[in-house]
């Protein structure tokens, strides 16, 4: 009899559990997860996986479980353009958060833009996505910031004065060399070369053969981690010495395994140790569960779907209605307070980020010791 | 310009000469594979990229030293060639040839997914300390021109290659049954050539080429990963085309024009056009002299 009772209460307590959750919402993140920049993907994936367990365990969004749902494009425009048309289709997602490179971002846009679907890029930093569409937002700072903070900070603390720059022909690393140059001009310092690679070179030489010649105080990568390693290397072995520096996309644990990136300096938009006290708790959570220091892909990835879930929680789950919850998000004091700081949005559905300058210093990231805060 | 041209001109040639090196010795396998049995091997890349991750793994893996694992892999790889030969063309070597050209990109494919399997599309590179402290040292520096032993080694590697390869053909008996294949095969098999062997060892000569290519190649720019032998295969293929398909020393010729090409394209035009450039060039050749620099003239058909 006491057994029965005992069955009872556990089927009970079941069907509680199950029905505890009204519906469940899927939030698509879209980025490299395979391929050459699956490491920077990875940071993507655990921040919003993280966030979603959070917003799980405080009850889901309006009761509702929330579900993040990985979807894989190789930082290919092509694929990422596909796997736009098969969200933008699917009438159960009401936001997108992707993609992570900008060329992959701006394959994806018109697709979003045609089916009304908002969507927010942590990562993307070229700086036209938010200036084509009304429905693309991001929480991460624009090419131009990056390109003129960095200019700034060799100038003012590292005093370089004559640079070369090595970009890959895509669309983040020449809107990044753009800004840089502009700014570069107005503080007087001299671009002696640029030279360009695509993703599929590996024979940096002859590029770096030139630049050797021109005798720079540092070259700057604008480019993504598994060329830059690559070009550090082969620098190295040509007997050419000179400063490297780069942007939030060599910001990869990629670098550290090459003995000769030592010194190399990046802009990121998030430091652990120079952030506020609201990411202390989140950057204790992700190292209990992962093991290791959140990345800025996973901070801004976390705040990301927080936002989203935000804006799902206020004015539900029409794509009009969340596209005019985040158009409204337009000041300082109504910003989403996360663990990167305050997000808002301009007109153009950009935000104004600090940048913080990390190096590599006994084969480990950290932060530099002279930032530069405006 | 502040710095000196010729000096520039020189570094420049080092490296193309380096590069061109080693797209000879992969479009050398083309080019016998081809001769022997009119196909275009475009698994031949695969051979390449795989040789590069065999030899990483044997080294880092299995802590076996630099140059054991160097011929390990050379053998594998030789050995690959003729399974893949045996399994993939043999049995439809009989039906039309677009058949044939199928199956090889289909193997191709199934190569490079197999390798994203094993190893992860990452880009794997060789440890510094694994391999033989001698090939960062600087062997000549001649104003400002600097050439390491790693490419004194490439190009001997690619040199010997060669001349081993120059004497197998001209000068043995299964060089000399290679060529008859070549020039006929039905009429070789009815003088008591054993056609299939000789092609099985043609597939090893021309995969451990290619197998030597990949490991140089794998440690000179020290980026490993499994699309790696799409690029190589199509700029070797362009390289033996240039030269001539079917000719041995055309594709050496071929290997270090395209080589060179390429290099002073990205030194002194575009490095933004630097494929571009090289294509435009194999383009021309075979525009005006559709043989390739030195292919055999194609017998008119009346």
């Amino acid at each position: 009899m006491k057994k029965g009772l005992y069955s009872c209460v556990c089927v009970v307590m079941l069907l509680l559990a199950t029905s505890l959750w009204a519906d469940t919402i899927y939030i698509p993140v879209a980025s490299p997860y395979t391929g050459q920049l699956a490491s920077f993907g990875e940071g993507v994936k655990n921040g919003a996986l993280l966030k979603a367990d959070e917003l799980n365990a405080a009850g889901g969004i309006n009761g509702n479980k929330v579900e993040i749902q990985l979807e894989d494009e190789l930082c290919d425009p092509k694929e990422a353009a596909s796997v736009a048309t098969k969200l933008a289709k699917d009438p159960k997602y009401s936001i997108i958060i992707g993609h992570l490179c900008s060329s992959a971002t701006l394959a994806a846009l018109p697709i979003y833009r045609d089916a009304k679907l908002p969507a927010i890029t942590p990562a993307s930093t070229n700086v036209n996505i938010g200036k084509m569409s009304p429905y693309y937002f991001r929480n991460v700072y624009k090419d131009d910031f990056q390109g003129f903070f960095l200019a700034k900070y060799v100038h003012k603390i590292k005093n370089f004065k004559k640079i070369v720059i090595f970009y890959e022909v895509n669309d983040y690393s020449m809107g990044l060399m753009l800004a840089f140059m502009l700014e570069a001009k107005k503080l007087g310092i001299e671009i002696l070369g640029t030279e360009a690679f695509t993703s599929e070179t590996t024979d940096f030489k002859p590029q770096l053969t030139k630049f050797k010649m021109l005798k720079p105080d540092a070259v700057f990568i604008p480019g993504y981690a598994p060329q830059g390693t690559l070009i550090i290397g082969q620098a190295t072995s040509m007997g050419f010495k000179v400063n490297f520096f780069g942007a939030d996309g060599l910001d990869d644990e990629l670098m550290l395994k090459n003995q000769n990136a030592e010194g190399l300096f990046v802009t990121t938009p998030f430091l652990p140790d120079k952030a506020g006290a609201q990411a202390e708790s989140f950057i204790k959570a992700y190292k209990a569960k992962y093991n290791k220091e959140p990345n800025w892909f996973a901070a801004n990835t976390y705040d990301a779907v927080g936002i989203a879930a935000a804006a799902m929680k206020a004015v539900g789950l029409k794509r009009e209605d969340i596209t005019k919850y985040l158009a409204g998000i337009d000041t300082k004091e109504k910003a989403y307070e996360g663990v990167t700081g305050k997000t808002y949005f301009d007109a153009n559905g950009d935000c104004l980020k600090d940048a913080f300058i990390k190096t590599i210093k006994d084969g480990k990231w950290v932060s530099a010791d002279q930032q530069l805060i405006e | 310009m502040v710095f000196d041209q010729s000096s520039l001109l020189l570094q420049q040639l080092v490296n193309g000469i380096t590069l061109g090196g080693v797209y000879a010795l992969i479009a050398v396998g083309y080019t016998m594979v081809y001769g022997v049995i009119q196909l275009i091997n475009f698994a031949h890349g695969e051979i390449y990229m795989l040789a590069a991750f065999v030899a990483l793994t044997l080294i880092t893996q299995c802590h076996i030293p630099f140059f054991a694992s160097f011929f390990i892999t050379i053998g594998i790889c030789g050995c690959l060639g003729v399974v893949l030969d045996y399994i993939a063309y043999r049995p439809i070597r009989k039906s039309p040839r677009l058949a044939a050209l199928i199956t090889a990109i289909g193997m191709s494919i199934f190569l490079q997914n197999l390798a994203l399997i094993l190893w992860g599309g990452q880009i794997h590179s060789f440890p510094q300390d694994v391999l033989p402290k001698i090939f960062t040292k600087i062997a000549i520096n001649f104003s400002d021109v600097i050439v390491t032993w790693l490419e004194v080694f490439i190009l001997c590697v690619t040199v010997c290659s060669m001349f081993i390869l120059h004497y197998i053909i001209t000068r043995t008996k299964i060089g000399i049954a290679m060529r008859a294949i070549s020039q006929d095969k039905v009429t070789a098999s009815l003088m008591g050539i054993p056609v299939n062997r000789v092609i099985s060892f043609t597939f090893f000569i021309g995969s451990a080429l290619g197998g030597v290519a990949g490991i140089l190649v794998g440690i000179y720019y020290n980026a490993v990963f499994p699309t790696m032998g799409y690029v190589a295969g199509i700029k070797a293929f362009a390289a033996a085309v240039l030269g001539g398909i079917g000719s041995v020393p055309g594709a050496m010729l071929g290997g270090w024009v395209l080589g060179i090409t390429e290099v002073l394209g990205a030194g002194y035009f575009s490095s933004e056009y630097r494929d571009g450039i090289s294509y435009a060039v194999m383009i021309l050749v075979i525009l005006f002299k559709p043989s390739g620099l030195i292919g055999k003239p194609l017998p008119q058909k009346v």
